[in-house]
């Protein structure tokens, strides 16, 4: 195997990490430039580099999860839609409080999706008007 | 969209483009030179950025080619994108000037 083509292959790998939507329009795209700015003789993709592209697919995932709501559905149902994850987001908190106050130390992990909730919720009132 | 201070890495992504359609790696290099080789764009940190534009409708997409079986996207600047960009622009030149005129206030430049 060539040095480019384990290269490539290495790159392509750490490119998994992106949302299989945006990695369908961009990773040709990606890999042309991984590729473009490698070293001659380059093996394996740097430390930097690599930590780099793994933010980046969190960020891209991130805004994949939050982009304001394109279904039509959801836009007409926001105000309901809405009420429910904050519904399901306090029911998440009870939830992790009565594990807690039992004694289970891992219903503080309860938070996090109640959180998100929480978040997707105020996004969702919030969404520009369309 | 507001009105928030931009990135610099966004500011120097918008004005390599300001100068015509580019692709990725293109804007890479460009961006280097404009910035007298102090910004060099890691590959994630460019699309990142593109991905955030194109949703804010300051780029799009202008044409694709193939080079040597590997895929070439072009990105170009949009109208509103050259509005933005004119804005910051201005709004960086104007922070730029009070700080020189209180750093030499005298008028002398050294």
């Amino acid at each position: 195997m060539t040095d480019a083509t384990e290269l490539e292959r290495r790159y392509r790998r750490l490119l998994k990490c992106f949302p299989a939507r945006y990695r369908r329009e961009h990773e040709q795209e990606i890999l042309s430039v991984l590729m473009a700015g490698a070293a001659e003789g380059q093996r394996r993709p740097g430390l930097a580099e690599s930590a780099d592209l793994v933010m980046s697919a969190f960020f891209i995932w991130w805004r994949e999860v939050t982009r304001q709501p394109r279904w039509r559905w959801e836009r007409r149902h926001r105000r309901l839609i809405a009420r429910m994850r904050v519904a399901i987001g306090i029911w998440l908190l009870v939830v992790g409080v009565i594990l807690l106050s039992d004694g289970y130390w891992w219903g503080v992990l309860m938070v996090t999706p109640a959180a998100l909730h929480f978040y997707l919720a105020y996004r969702l009132r919030h969404a520009v008007q369309s | 969209m507001g009105m928030r201070a931009m990135q610099e890495a966004t500011f120097l992504i918008l004005t390599a483009l300001a100068g015509g359609s580019q692709h990725g790696y293109g804007i890479i290099t460009d961006v280097e030179q404009i910035s007298d080789g102090h910004v060099r764009l890691r590959a994630g940190t460019l699309y990142t950025a593109l991905d955030r534009l194109r949703d804010d409708g300051l780029i799009d997409v202008d044409r694709e080619e193939i080079v040597d079986n590997r895929l070439r996207r072009y990105y170009r600047l949009t109208p509103p994108g050259q509005k933005r960009l004119a804005h910051e622009a201005a709004r960086l030149q104007a922070n730029a000037v009070a700080a020189m005129s209180r750093l030499h206030p005298a008028g002398v430049m050294r």
